[in-house]
Formats: structure tokens, sequence, C-alpha cells
């Protein structure tokens, strides 16, 4: 006999969604901190009807399960997580789709962490100096030789892109921008 | 979809350049975004670099801070001629007065800081002067608990008041950093928690460019415009 008819049955979202974050993530760190703030904004009633469970999480890219007509609660309740384990963070929603294959086809790429590169280089432009802690596409991470260049926002690192530096920086070893030309470097 | 995120504060008051800030909320979904610092930060870092990102506008204004009314009435006469938006940074009951009866504001941010509601006269002012009001969600994302709560109640009132005075809005997050960006269907979504509809919050997120597009437009006195 089947346990359930098909009348019954509970509908589900699957939500693919990316974490912005200052440092690294573990799952178990970001399933915490979804209970703490889902309790926080809907009470435990609230919770119990959203429904929220972590799928998957490589890092970067996850996926979470919530019932299909709680997608906003889901939503406001993602939008209030301001930080995990201590790091600045941000949780941004990539797609909401019906099944799990759907959403990890569309949503999820299949390359996410490897492009990520770590270098350690001088940076030195209009007052801002600091080391390059790394950089992704065109975007870059610094963080500040004056720890109170940070203090306005809370967040450890100055966010610059190549934009920012192209034609700035001659003297910085060899290329014009002062990001190292090399597998993943900015091509202008 | 023109959406637009307004009052985004950028190096060196934030954290982020204002090209980073631009490269985020093109990729969360909006189409344009003002950059407003505090008066003492007017001197952004590197603003040119935002022509390299396609597909997105980027407006710079100010967000004036004043101790008392007489210099933010002076102050806002100075930045109307430099920029083409103007918030006013709201907190005190005097200031929020002072400000709506300005028609030169674009825009009042936190009216609810000094913990108070907006009084009728300051509505009412508001209304006659088209002030809009700023709903500023970071307190939303940011506390926890209790104090939480009573911002909720604050914003409650202040947004029954401006219904009744027809008064419009403006939803924003006051960022100054890329992590306090957030996609303007979760703006919506954390609006309709504060009391809003949900056709309110998507006209909010839309005004702004229709006021930045008004004040780029070359008025020679109110209904009078030079082509």
């Amino acid at each position: 006999m089947r346990s359930h008819l098909p009348v019954l049955r509970i509908r589900r979202r699957y939500i693919a969604f990316e974490v912005d974050c200052e440092g690294p993530v573990r799952q178990s760190d970001l399933a915490a901190e979804l209970t703490l703030v889902q309790t926080s904004l809907w009470g435990d009633k609230g919770s119990s009807l959203n429904k929220i469970r972590l799928i998957t999480f490589n890092g970067r890219f996850g996926l979470l399960r919530c019932a299909h007509s709680r997608i906003k609660e889901t939503r406001a309740a993602l939008a209030t997580i301001y930080s995990i384990n201590g790091n600045r963070a941000a949780i941004r929603v990539k797609g909401v789709s019906g099944t799990i294959k759907a959403a990890t086809e569309k949503y999820i790429p299949r390359l996410s962490l490897s492009n990520a590169e770590n270098e350690r280089r001088r940076f030195e432009l209009e007052g801002i100096s600091g080391w390059i802690i790394h950089s992704r596409g065109r975007e870059i991470d610094i963080s500040p030789d004056e720890k109170n260049e940070t203090k306005g926002s809370d967040t450890r690192y100055l966010g610059l892109t190549s934009f920012d530096l192209c034609g700035g920086c001659y003297y910085a070893d060899g290329t014009a921008d002062g990001v190292r030309q090399g597998y993943n470097s900015i091509q202008p | 979809m023109s959406y637009y995120e307004s009052c985004i504060h950028a190096l060196p008051e934030g954290s982020d350049s204002a090209s980073r800030l631009a490269l985020v909320a093109k990729r969360l979904g909006y189409s344009g975004i003002i950059i407003c610092n505090h008066t003492g930060y007017e001197k952004v870092f590197r603003p040119e670099a935002v022509l390299g990102i396609s597909r997105i506008k980027v407006a710079f204004g100010i967000e004036v801070v004043a101790p008392n009314p007489r210099s933010l009435r002076s102050k806002v006469t100075a930045a109307r001629g430099k920029y083409p938006f103007v918030a006013v940074h709201g907190g005190s009951e005097e200031m929020n007065r002072a400000a709506c009866e300005n028609p030169e504001v674009d825009m009042l941010v936190h009216p609810e800081e000094g913990k108070k509601v907006l009084g009728i006269a300051t509505a009412k002012a508001a209304q006659k002067n088209q002030v809009a009001i700023g709903l500023d969600l970071s307190p939303l994302i940011r506390l926890r608990g209790n104090s939480r709560s009573r911002w909720l109640q604050i914003v409650e009132r202040n947004i029954i008041l401006a219904r009744k005075f027809d008064l419009s809005f403006i939803i924003t997050t006051c960022a100054s950093s890329r992590l306090d960006l957030r996609a303007p269907r979760d703006l919506q979504a954390l609006a309709e928690i504060a009391g809003l509809e949900s056709f309110e919050a998507e006209e909010a997120l839309r005004f702004p460019g229709h006021l930045l597009d008004d004040n780029c437009r070359k008025w020679l006195g109110p209904g009078v415009e030079i082509l």
C-alpha cells in the first residue's frame, strides 16, 4: 500500500543559493546559522511551517528544501543571515525549482571551487595599501594595512575590481594593472 | 525590471569601491545604484572605474548629515547644485521635520533612528514637498530579538502614517559593503515583514529610478523645463 495519496503528498521547492563569505564556510556552520536565523525571525511555529532543510553544500553553492507555499518567508529568512561562524557573509538566491535534479542542473555550476586564486601580493594606490588576499575574475579582495579602513562596515577585507587598478600601478612588478598575468588573470 | 538601490556607501566610507558595488549589484539584478556617501566622505575612491561596467547605471548622490536644522538647510542648498540625488540622514524629531520642510530634499533616510515615530506635521510637510521616506531595512537584517521587534513596531507605525498621507517609499539597505547588499526580491520579502504590501514594495524599489530621471532634466522652475 502506498503511504501517501497523491493529493496528500507534501509539495516542496528547492532553492539553489550561493554563499558570499569572507572566510571558508563549513556545512555544519551554515546549517546552525540557518536554524538560528529562522527561529529568530519566524519563531518555532513559523519554522515548522517553513520546513527548511539543507540538502547539499559544497563550500560555495548549495541547495535547500522548503515548503512550496513559503518561498517568500524562506527568502526573507535567508536574507537576514549576517555572519557565519564569525565571518561576514551574505546568501544570494540563484533560483527556485521543484526537483533537486532541475535545481542542480539549472543553477549550480559544476566547476565552482577551483577558480579562486590565493596570492600574496602588495597593493598601494591613492592612500590605500595592503595585501591582495584573493582574486576571482574581476574581483579582488584586499587586506588593508590600516585596520580602521573597514571599521564602518564590519568587514575584514576591502573589495575592489580590476577596473580600479587599471592604469594606477605602473611599478607593480611588470603589469600595468598590478595583478599577475596568469592562468586566470584579468584580461583588459 | 529597472530596480534601483539607493543610498549605498562606497570606499572610503564603506569597504568596497564603487565599481565592486556596481558589479555585485548587477549580478543581483539591479538596473542601477545610487552611491550616497555621508557628508565628509564625498570624495569616492576612483569613481571613473564604474564606466568599465556595462548594463548598470551608477549615479553619485550625497547623504547630508547636519547637527541642526539651520546647517542642514545650507548644506542641502550647496549639495543640490552638485548632485542629482540628495538624501538626508534623519534621526531626531527636529531634523526629520527640517528635512521634510525642504523641497530640495529627495529622500529622508532612517527617520526612526531616534526611536520615535514620524509626527503628523512632518508627514504633511513631506507630502507637500514630495520628500520620499527611506525605509532602511538594515536593522531587520542585523538586529535580533527584542531590539528588532521594537524597530518593527516603530516602522509599522511610520508605514501606516505614510500610507495615510500618500507618501512615496524607497526601500534601501544603506549598505556599506557588498555583503550588505540584498537582491530586489529578498528586499521585497523583507519589506513585507515590515508591513508593506507586495505592490508597494515593488513600486518602492523602482521609485529612485524615476526620481533620478526627473532630477537629471533641467528644470527652470516648478513645472517649467528647458528642452
